[in-house]
């Protein structure tokens, strides 16, 4: 028995299966991720955690997706999975038209480089570092040479408004400047999606609407965003939300629907 | 992985190795002592083995390139020290005085000058001096010694055919004796018999005399050949010869001569050994490098035992610096480092940390071997190839104890690690 539960999503099971299309066929360019059937198991001490038992998900290039789900739902698991972190025990995940579950470690590192902006609810930046060398970094493993990688540092640093912050290590920023300088690490290579874990876990409320707001900028711009967030008023932020429960996707819900569905409760 | 990459990475190891010294000073010196002090060790032996060749190589330049000596038995042998030790070499005879007049009469030989070095006690008035050496010298000592005599003069060739009490003092033993007098025509006592003094010579500074007690700063006289043959209790055994080719001569014809001469003298049948041997600049050279290779060899026994502990170091900072970054690690993957580029980073950072331990070694070697020159005879000086070396090794060094941390930080899984608090 599936514990699936059906909300007022957009789509149903045999809908999203519909719309990620036949195993081994190559998405259609719209789509920037497509996962097919994804299970992801640990092995805890000889007992099997089945983490993600089968996830079918399409996002479309510039779409600003929350995902969301109690803890145990196979949330961060799946994020791993999207962000190249980790690879499934079974199943598809496309992404930008690469079907990179069956890549290698060494191309998985590509990936990330190349498709992949991080943002980390730690902010996970380099102590000693500048904010300027911290957002060189990507560019770095890209294999960019200096002076280029030091002008696209730069231009990220501006778009985050913090181009007068650029010699400063991250102790000698607030929060919210630390976490504006890991955005525009993650968004320094061009990437296809920018993927954020709890991006506002260690921010006060209203430094967090900060970088929601930047996201919302980013978003407006074409840029694919993904959000793993257990705060429903962040989530709110996005226009589309996936509910994730026991590794299943429980719902699926476009913003208006995701609004309505909470005024309506 | 791209080449700048690989650069960039290099430099921000480099970078990155200041920075995690600067942040645990200690630990960091304790890592590098071992590699310092390793390095330091070969470094000040190497100093010393080459400032001793070289200035040994510049006694023998002195001595003359294709100046050579006839001995009684091989210099490189040290098997004839005790009677029960198998030294067919104490059998031979010692060069004669007949055999020094013919080898001076042959037409390869310029010069060829007899010598026995002894010591004994001279007196002046109540001033009396034990033990002070002398050398018993054929007349051509001047020339192949270029000796250099004022005031006075040296003794003649007929003053030595008739063995007359004449004595030649060094700077040194004419101050000890005399004091500011002058010091021409006055007797000295050796042996109960009057010597007359007939001039003073300058005993050149070389590394061989310092070592040998016979420097400058040593009490030193000459007498004449016959003169101490006759008069002193000289070891007339341990006579030996020194040979001055013509200048258009060859040393090897002129060995081959001398060598002929002797062995038609001595009647030694072809095919059997000689009863004496030649020894040229070439062969003492060979005798040092003997030694001192042996030296050497033990320095760097020494510095490579150095080098590992500092390697141990190495592995042990490593470790511990790879597990505080784990999560540093997570970031660089999830940015797009490859297990590659982290193996990389991480053995710049070793090389780096065993590279600076060298330097300091270097630098500490370099003061040590300042201060030996300056204050012992020893003309101590860095051999530039032993900076390469030191630097290569302990880079390599850190390369190779750097690998397991390394290997461990590269092998890291990105989730695990980015988890790591």
């Amino acid at each position: 028995m599936s514990p699936q539960i059906e909300e007022v999503g957009l789509s149903t099971t045999a809908e999203r299966a519909a719309v990620v299309g036949a195993a081994g066929s190559t998405p259609d360019k719209d789509w920037v991720i497509v996962t097919r059937g994804l299970k992801r198991e640990y092995d805890m001490g000889g007992e099997i955690v089945r983490a993600l038992r089968g996830v079918d998900l399409a996002i479309r290039r510039n779409e600003y997706v929350a995902i969301m789900g109690p803890s145990g739902s196979g949330k961060s698991t799946f994020m791993n999975l999207v962000g190249c972190l980790d690879t499934p025990n079974a199943g598809e995940y496309w992404l930008s038209g690469q079907l990179v579950s069956t890549f290698k470690d060494d191309e998985l590192a590509r990936v990330r480089n190349k498709e992949i902006g991080f943002v980390f609810q730690t902010f996970n930046l380099l102590p000693r570092a500048s904010a300027l060398h911290n957002v060189e970094l990507p560019l770095v493993y890209a294999g960019i040479g200096s002076a280029e990688r030091k002008e696209r540092a730069m231009e990220a640093l501006t778009k985050v408004q913090l181009d007068n912050r650029a010699s400063h290590r991250p102790n000698e920023l607030s929060g919210g400047q630390r976490q504006r300088v890991a955005i525009a690490r993650a968004l320094v290579n061009r990437p296809a999606i920018l993927l954020a874990d709890e991006p506002t876990g260690n921010l006060d409320s209203t430094t967090s609407e900060e970088i929601m707001k930047v996201f919302e900028t980013l978003a407006n711009t074409g840029q694919t965003v993904i959000m793993v967030t257990h705060e429903p008023d962040i989530a709110q932020h996005a226009r589309r939300v996936v509910v994730l429960r026991d590794g299943l996707i429980a719902s699926d819900t476009k913003r208006e629907a995701f609004s309505a569905k909470l005024v309506g409760l | 992985m791209k080449f700048f990459a690989k650069v960039a990475m290099a430099l921000e190891g480099v970078t990155i190795a200041f920075e995690a010294i600067k942040s645990n000073k200690v630990r960091a010196a304790l890592t590098i002592s071992g590699v310092a002090v390793g390095v330091f060790v070969v470094v000040a032996m190497a100093a010393a083995v080459h400032g001793i060749r070289e200035s040994f190589q510049k006694d023998l330049d002195e001595f003359g390139a294709t100046t050579f000596q006839i001995n009684r038995r091989d210099p490189g042998n040290n098997q004839c020290n005790s009677p029960d030790d198998p030294c067919p070499d104490r059998k031979n005879p010692p060069v004669s005085l007949d055999e020094l007049h013919a080898i001076q009469g042959l037409p390869e030989v310029a010069y060829a000058v007899a010598r026995i070095g002894t010591s004994t006690t001279m007196t002046y008035r109540d001033h009396q001096l034990k033990a002070v050496g002398y050398d018993a010298y054929t007349t051509d000592w001047i020339r192949t010694d270029r000796a250099d005599i004022s005031p006075g003069r040296s003794f003649t060739e007929s003053e030595n055919q008739s063995a007359a009490p004449l004595i030649i003092v060094n700077d040194t033993l004419k101050s000890q004796l005399f004091g500011d007098s002058d010091p021409l025509g006055k007797e000295i006592t050796l042996e109960g018999k009057p010597f007359t003094v007939i001039g003073v010579f300058h005993t050149k500074a070389g590394f061989l005399k310092t070592l040998n007690g016979t420097g400058p700063d040593q009490p030193r006289a000459i007498v004449p050949m016959m003169t101490a043959w006759r008069h002193l209790s000289v070891y007339k055994r341990g006579i030996g010869v020194s040979v001055m080719p013509q200048p258009s001569i060859t040393r090897d014809d002129a060995m081959d001569a001398v060598t002929a001469l002797l062995r038609s003298r001595r009647g030694i049948k072809p095919g059997a050994n000689n009863s004496f041997y030649l020894v040229g600049e070439d062969r003492i050279m060979d005798i040092f490098n003997q030694f001192f290779g042996a030296v050497f060899l033990v320095g760097m026994t020494l510095s490579g035992v150095g080098l590992l502990v500092g390697g141990v170091g190495v592995v042990a900072i490593m470790m511990i610096s790879v597990t505080e970054r784990t999560r540093e690690i997570g970031v660089r993957k999830a940015l797009g480092a490859t297990a590659g580029i982290i193996l990389w980073q991480f053995l710049v950072e070793a090389a780096t940390l065993t590279t600076l331990g060298a330097a300091i070694g270097l630098v500490i070697g370099a003061i040590l071997a300042e201060l030996v020159k300056i204050y012992t005879p020893i003309p101590a000086s860095i051999p530039p190839e032993a900076v390469i070396v030191a630097l290569v090794a302990a880079a390599g060094t850190g390369i190779l104890f750097g690998m397991m941390p390394a290997a461990r930080a590269a092998r890291m899984d990105p989730v695990e690690s980015l988890r790591h608090e």
